[in-house]
């Protein structure tokens, strides 16, 4: 008998309740306030909340337009005295009209690249005094940004840099964290994202551990800026 | 460390608690701060009796069915390339990573915060292998790891017992030449342990809930430090108690959700993650990808009257609102599980004889109970732990028998119980002081502020109001207030 068999027999014997009933009995939740909880909210209410949210755990929430993203881009980088920027390998440039912006943007940025391996990449984070990246959701509940990682967006990017910068479409503010967690859901199940990282973040790194005082910026970045872009 | 964290005895522990009036100063500030937060981020939620139904409903199926959810976990954990080691007592658990960091020849691990691993004993067991620096890399653990790792006294905030005067001389001996001001104490951490982030080879971290569905470890932080050991080193542990499982993302969900709002007041911590092995095309994330599943007591709750006490999702609630935690801090258990969840979970893991006193550190009032996200019912399993210990380990009882049968007695005859009404307030009255009323006094009839004989260890740590007349007493209220009512509705 394996380990593993040797381990989970012993667990059955001891709960005086036969292994392999789940299939039978599988978990029903008894409500459905996950799914109910500010689900009528309104697109115009949710962006309000998500403002209020965020605000709440110290993040800079903006809005804009995609027309105007160089320009708030280049205002966030400005407003850092950013010397070492790090972006993403992502479609999504295209998709935000951002090709011109990242062959002019000053400081010329580093990428997080596919095939540069895990040390460039990691240097290239751990250098960065700024990072700008796409989140794929905003819960307004919360003011939480969720990512996936993705061979051209690592884990990393979004803990290493100093100043860290969220771009978010505003069709992708959802009431909570359950609407996230089901599409994730959904896609891996589906096999239309492969990723073996999601990451949900809720502002700036923060800590109480010295005699309860807030600490904002510990491990992760020192400050998060969300970026929603309305027309998109 | 292991489970116990104290050889002294119980009631000198409670002397040294006793002895240490910035640990309760600090205790207190921080249950009331707690309080409040807790409270405001449950109410925003709303129905949050149908959200406790919900949570108890999913940790009570997971343990009901937990050999097959953990079966079905470790199978995708292997079908994302990673490896899956159920252990059975903490030397296995800490044996077999011990034997990972040397096959892979390790030399800088860094660990996130894990009870389970301070359980095992596993930064011990690792320091064995020469030349292998670690690192608790959470700010908290990592004040504690360089006070000569001093014990936690809060599972949510392990250094609830230390003042910035404290960490600043923990941080001078590392080459801090700052004052106390905490945020510049964090920021040195920050650029300390940054560098050992960067160089390290192995990263240990433990477990919130384990995603059966799809081999997704789901860890919740406020620092970051527990996604920085997930994304730098190739090699990652994961130490989880065998109860930590979740049917899908979901269940996880909205445990997250839970678990912060009852543990800090917030909607959610700033970094939730669901996480496994790195897939192709990633360049970060680890390569060696290990789960220790371990079971170190836990299994002696299946099938007993404790099983409940494994629905626990660690929020640390119950310490918060405990008034005996408030008084003896969390070294006064002796346990690194403290507070009312430790009082019932450390005696089901390593038994009466270790922990024995701990059911008894316990006023029963329930608020433990009452504030538990996930519906255990902590101050019945302290009586349950009570009576076994009564009655299967044959404690001398005849003492309690003979007092409960007096009080019986004396409540079961009227003329008694009538007779004692009237002599309790003549028999108070030579200890009785009368002061006015102060924010140390709400009782202007008079207290007594030490007792003889049994009472004495109710007044060495509060009031006991002095009985009130015979005319003055309930009884008589009711029976006036009863007239009165007769009277009006005539």
């Amino acid at each position: 008998m394996t380990e593993r068999e040797d381990f989970l027999n012993a667990l059955a014997e001891k709960a005086g309740r036969p292994r392999h009933q789940l299939q039978a009995h599988p978990f029903k939740p008894m409500n459905d306030l996950p799914e109910t909880t500010l689900a009528d909210q309104t697109p115009q209410a949710l962006a309000a909340l998500a403002k209020q949210n965020s605000e709440a755990v110290h993040v800079t929430y903006q809005t804009t337009t995609t027309a105007a993203l160089p320009h708030a881009l280049d205002a966030f980088l400005q407003a850092k005295a950013a010397t070492a920027l790090l972006l993403p390998t992502s479609a999504q440039f295209a998709r935000y009209q951002l090709e011109n912006w990242r062959a002019s943007v000053s400081p010329k940025p580093q990428y997080w690249l596919p095939d540069a391996g895990r040390e460039a990449n990691l240097k290239a984070a751990s250098e960065a005094d700024a990072a700008i990246g796409f989140a794929d959701f905003l819960l307004a509940e919360s003011g939480t940004i969720t990512v996936a990682t993705t061979p051209g967006q690592g884990r990393a990017f979004h803990f290493l840099p100093t100043h860290y910068l969220a771009i978010i479409p505003a069709s992708r503010i959802v009431a909570r964290s359950r609407q996230a967690a089901t599409w994730y859901d959904q896609e891996i199940k589906a096999g239309r994202l492969t990723t073996s990282n999601i990451n949900f973040i809720t502002g700036p790194s923060n800590s109480g551990d010295i005699e309860m005082v807030l600490i904002v910026g510990v491990h992760g970045p020192l400050d998060m800026t969300y970026l929603v872009v309305e027309d998109q | 460390m292991t489970i116990k964290t104290s050889n002294a005895p119980f009631l000198t522990r409670l002397k040294e608690s006793e002895a240490d009036p910035f640990m309760q100063k600090a205790v207190a500030k921080a249950q009331d701060a707690q309080w409040d937060k807790r409270t405001a981020a449950r109410a925003e939620l709303g129905h949050w009796e149908q959200w406790r139904d919900l949570g108890e409903q999913i940790r009570q199926h997971v343990i009901r069915y937990l050999p097959d959810y953990l079966e079905e976990f470790a199978d995708n954990i292997e079908k994302r390339g990673g490896h899956v080691f159920f252990a059975k007592t903490d030397q296995e658990a800490s044996s077999y990573i011990k034997h990972i960091a040397e096959e892979k020849h390790v030399q800088h691990v860094v660990k996130s915060k894990s009870m389970v691993t301070t359980e095992i004993d596993l930064d011990k067991e690792l320091l064995k292998i020469p030349g292998l620096a670690l690192l608790e890399t959470d700010l908290a653990e990592f004040i504690l790891q360089e006070d000569d790792w001093d014990e936690p006294t809060h599972i949510v905030f392990p250094t609830l017992h230390k003042n910035r005067d404290q960490v600043q001389q923990i941080f001078q001996k590392l080459g801090y030449t700052g004052d106390n001001d905490p945020q510049h104490l964090a920021r040195f951490a920050r650029a300390y342990l940054r560098a050992s982030f960067l160089k390290a080879d192995m990263g240990i971290t433990g477990c919130n809930f384990a995603i059966a569905d799809s081999g997704l470890i789901n860890l919740v932080t406020n620092e970051g430090n527990a996604d920085l050991v997930m994304a730098i080193p190739k090699t990652q542990v994961v130490v989880m108690g065998m109860e930590r499982l979740v049917p899908s993302l979901k269940e996880a969900e909205v445990l997250d959700n839970m678990l912060a709002r009852s543990a800090v007041g917030q909607k959610l911590t700033s970094y939730c993650s669901f996480s496994s092995r790195q897939v192709s095309g990633e360049s970060d994330g680890p390569e060696n990808f290990y789960v220790v599943i371990v079971d170190n007591g836990r299994s002696n709750a299946l099938g007993t009257e404790f099983e409940p006490v494994l629905q626990c999702i660690r929020c640390g609630a119950c310490l918060n609102v405990c008034p005996v935690y408030r008084h003896i801090g969390g070294h006064g258990y002796g346990s690194i599980y403290p507070g009312p969840i430790g009082a019932v979970l450390s005696p089901v893991l390593r038994g009466y004889e270790q922990f024995g006193d701990l059911p008894f550190a316990s006023s029963l009032c329930g608020a433990c109970t009452e504030t538990c996200p996930v519906r255990i019912p902590l101050h019945e399993l302290l009586i349950k732990h009570r009576t076994v210990m009564m009655n299967k380990l044959h404690t001398d009882k005849s003492f309690n028998n003979v007092i409960m049968k007096g009080i019986g007695v004396a409540t079961g005859t009227p003329a008694l119980f009538r007779m004692a009404l009237t002599a309790d307030h003549v028999a108070m009255a030579p200890l009785t002081k009368k002061a006015p009323i102060t924010v140390e006094n709400e009782f202007p009839e008079g207290i007594i502020r030490k007792a003889p004989s049994m009472a004495k260890g109710w007044t060495d740590v509060r009031d006991l109001p002095e009985m009130p007349k015979h005319g003055e007493n309930f009884r008589s209220w009711f029976k006036k207030h009863q007239k009165e009512r007769e009277v009006h509705h005539d």
